[in-house]
């Protein structure tokens, strides 16, 4: 049989289009996903404020009590005003969507200008109607119409908190606030672009550009804890964003740096990009090395192996955020003190102490949700594993389907109880650093006490695995960030106790704030065993599924 | 003699495609067979099958007497895989992950594992993700034949590799039979099973549509028959087993399925100058059953 000849013809703009369209609609999504992110969270933290202070005695005791707290200031940002919502709004979401904007954009932009390359997705583009700087430009583009996308919702609900009598704060305002936060997401997809040529490889330019994020950081964090080193914050596009001073004195002419750095950066990577070889990078990458065997002899090594980055990683976050929270107990206990907002927030979760006691019952909430973050991490590790193929070279051989999972969820229990041990630990290393009436063995029990949910997360996790593959990623982030939500309502609000019994995170007790409850946290492990052990039986029985 | 693969009835269905229907098929110990189908027949489906890596919807694998898909753990000491495509662990190098598969699969005769990366040139110091594909392919080659399995399940194990490591592998399949080992092997390579295979299996849309050495089939096949007569070409269309004849002035072209006799009696009478006869290759062989446009395959991504 002879087809009809039929030839279709795009006009050639649009087939050289391809690489901006592309990178649009994919940094698109993601950008305006996580814009509503930002946005809810900034609205929530302007909401808020009105509840949590209500007069203005409270309102000033609160400003008052943070008044010279350098921890603080260190970890959040120089605070300015906390007595007004705009102040505290600016403290409350500031560091939050900064960081979280930073890393996106990181992320988005090597996953284009290293990350396609590295999957030689990158040849097709390039064997099309464009060149490698072409490209480059319109990849660029591509990344600009995605950070539109991350603004647009981000201004709509800050503007739309900003308009309710409350909170009252001016478009103009919101929206310079808004551009200000998220110059933090510009600068790092600039900086993504950059690295992307200088690294071989996406994982390292990831690494490269985790490390320009961290030294930002550290300066600013420098800076904001002596007055004398407050010189240092223009060394830091961290830095810049803070003199900014949005919502608290605005200050635009620091944008100028933002700009320079943006525009510097973005044409720096374009040439680059124009001038080498597909494949090549300006760092040399490391192709051959010596076989370090250690741990691969056999499949609970190679998992250690493979995940040891990602391991070291969570349990040296979860150590920094416990000492934060340690070194800032004694001062924020002491707000609490003053806010009659705060400390129903805390009885609402159970709580019943007061002082550095409470605080730290309130904020290792948030160490539960960062420990079930790491444990949705290792459950999406497994699942690459068998969609990437690799698990068949381990499964042809003699090893049993349900070693090797079982093996899986106990290297992630194994994360989970060193981590959370560990935050214990080194909040209270933080708390009598500051002289905070904590004791040891109540930290301690703090950390254990993230375990339960992040047991449950993992049950839960593993079942997925079991019984529908290419939905476990999904489920598992989902019931994550659900137990997010629900926490914060029930923080926030009286709630209705179905919704609250929804979240794993609100079934264990605050503790210090509250003697751990062991029934609960039984019945969450007990559970979490429960849903792993149904998943090891399912995927026994299943088919192995590719991505 | 021991048989190293039986199965029975076995057959699986993806959603409403199937992709393997009621194979019935047995190898012996030692044997060496070829596994012939176009894209999406079902060839891959029945490695995994045997592997245990996909559930099967009806019958029964063996190995080695021991149920692939009830007790794969114990069947995979004895068997070695090797895919078509290397999914290897990027920031491992060739030596790690040699070791790491040879501690995990519990054998490896070490000497030929350092003679196989002679023989394949491969660079073991290099890390996977650095490797092109043919090199990738040749660690998870090396990877299946150091063990010196029982069974070699082989599933176009040369894809990516130039001639002369083709040449290679197949001495690798040589020292395999010498040493009284059974391959499966499933290639898209005619020459490469033409040159290394005792029997061949050919499937066609998930169903074994032929089976037995490549004497048998010639033998039921059409012969090729060229001759040129001194005198006008009889008329050839009572001779039983002609087809597709072919008549050039005194020249002659066609097919003679069954004796050949009866058709020699005939020209005999006119006299033959010259005459040719040729059995037909495997490619002929395999083409006979899919059509030379290749229109009985179906989607390997469907089903495979």
């Amino acid at each position: 049989m002879r087809w009809p000849r039929r030839k279709e013809v795009y006009g050639e703009r649009r087939a050289a289009r391809a690489v901006a369209v592309t990178t649009a609609t994919r940094a698109g999504w993601q950008g305006a996903l996580w814009g509503l992110v930002f946005g809810a969270t900034i609205a929530a933290s302007a909401s808020a404020y009105a509840g949590l202070f209500p007069t203005t005695a409270s309102r000033a005791r609160m400003a008052l009590s943070f008044q010279g707290n350098t921890a603080w200031a260190a970890l959040f940002g120089p605070l300015r005003r906390l007595d007004t919502v705009a102040g505290y709004t600016v403290y409350k979401s500031g560091m939050t969507v900064i960081i979280l904007g930073a890393i996106w954009g990181l992320l988005v932009a090597t996953r284009v200008l290293r990350g396609e390359e590295d999957a030689g997705r990158w040849e097709l583009f390039l064997s099309g109607q464009t060149t490698r700087g072409r490209a480059a430009v319109q990849a660029a583009i591509g990344l600009g119409a995605g950070f539109v996308a991350l603004w647009v919702p981000t201004a709509l609900l800050t503007v739309g908190a900003g308009a309710s009598p409350k909170v009252n704060i001016g478009i103009g305002a919101s929206l310079f606030f808004v551009t200000s936060l998220l110059a933090a997401a510009a600068m790092f997809m600039a900086i993504g672009m950059f690295v992307g040529q200088l690294a071989a490889t996406r994982r390292d330019a990831n690494l490269l550009g985790a490390g320009v994020l961290a030294a930002s950081y550290l300066i600013r964090m420098a800076a904001d804890s002596d007055a004398g080193l407050a010189w240092l914050r223009w060394l830091s596009p961290l830095g810049w964003i803070e003199e900014l001073r949005p919502l608290t004195g605005s200050r635009p002419f620091a944008f100028i740096p933002i700009v320079a750095l943006v525009a510097v950066l973005v044409v720096v990577a374009i040439r680059v990009a124009r001038q080498r070889d597909l494949g090549a990078s300006v760092l040399a990458s490391r192709d051959t090395a010596k076989p370090r065997t250690l741990l691969l002899g056999g499949q609970a090594g190679l998992t250690v192996r493979l995940t040891r980055p990602v391991i070291a990683g969570w349990i040296f976050a979860l150590f920094v955020t416990g000492l934060v929270f340690g070194l800032v107990a004694q001062a924020a206990g002491t707000a609490v003190r003053g806010a009659r907002g705060l400390e129903q927030a805390i009885e609402r979760l159970g709580g019943t102490s007061s002082g550095a006691a409470s605080y730290l019952g309130f904020v290792f909430v948030i160490a539960a949700g960062l420990v079930a973050i790491a444990v949705a991490g290792q459950i999406t590790a497994a699942r690459n594993e068998e969609a990437a193929g690799h698990l068949d070279n381990l499964l042809v051989r003699p090893v049993a389907r349900w070693r090797w999972l079982v093996v899986r969820l106990s290297v992630a229990l194994g994360l989970v109880v060193v981590a959370s041990v560990l935050a214990g630990f080194a909040a209270w290393l933080g708390a009598v650093s500051q002289h905070a009436d904590v004791g040891l063995g109540e930290l301690l029990k703090a950390g254990l006490n993230v375990i339960p949910p992040a047991v449950f997360v993992l049950g839960i996790g593993g079942l997925a695995l079991g019984l529908w593959p290419r939905g476990a990623i999904g489920v598992v982030y989902g019931l994550v960030v659900w137990s997010f939500v629900v926490e914060t309502i029930a923080a926030a609000f009286d709630s209705n106790h179905w919704l609250r019994d929804t979240s794993p995170l609100l079934h264990i007790a605050p503790v210090p704030a509250a003697d751990p409850n062991w029934t609960a946290a039984g019945w969450l492990i007990a559970l979490g065993l429960l849903a792993a052990a149904l998943g090891v039986a399912a995927f026994g029985r299943r088919d192995l599924v590719g991505a | 003699m021991e048989t190293a693969i039986r199965t029975e009835n076995l057959s699986k269905t993806f959603g409403s495609t199937e992709a393997l229907a009621e194979l019935d098929l047995e190898v012996s110990a030692g044997e060496v067979i070829g596994y012939l189908g176009p894209n999406g027949a079902g060839k891959t489906t029945t490695i995994r099958l045997l592997l245990g890596l996909i559930r099967a919807t009806r019958g029964r694998a063996e190995i080695f007497g021991l149920d692939a898909q009830a007790d794969p753990v114990r069947a995979h000491r004895r068997v070695a895989y090797v895919p078509g495509e290397a999914s290897l662990w990027p920031s491992l190098t060739g030596t790690e992950t040699l070791h790491l598969l040879g501690r995990v699969q519990g054998t490896v005769d070490i000497a030929y594992r350092d003679l196989l990366i002679q023989r394949f040139e491969l660079d073991p110091s290099k890390k996977v993700r650095a490797y092109s594909k043919g090199n990738r392919q040749k660690v998870i080659l090396i990877a299946g034949l150091m063990t010196r399995a029982d069974l070699l399940l082989l599933d176009e194990p040369t894809s990516g590799l130039d001639p002369l490591m083709e040449r290679a592998f197949r001495e690798c399949v040589d020292e395999a039979r010498e040493d009284g080992r059974t391959v499966f092997l499933s290639s898209h390579i005619l020459s490469e099973v033409e040159a290394v295979c005792d029997r061949v299996a050919i499937l066609r849309a998930g169903h074994l549509v032929e089976v037995g050495t490549l004497a048998e089939m010639r033998h039921l096949s059409a012969l090729q028959l060229e001759a040129e007569l001194d005198g006008p070409v009889p008329d050839l269309s009572t001779v039983p087993g002609i087809s597709g004849l072919e008549v050039d002035g005194s020249r002659i072209r066609c097919q003679v399925t069954g004796p050949v006799e009866p058709l020699l009696t005939v020209l005999t009478r006119v006299g033959v100058r010259h005459i040719i006869s040729k059995e037909p290759s495997l490619e002929e062989l395999f083409l006979a059953h899919y059509g030379a446009d290749g229109s009985e395959g179906g989607s390997e991504d469907a089903v495979a």
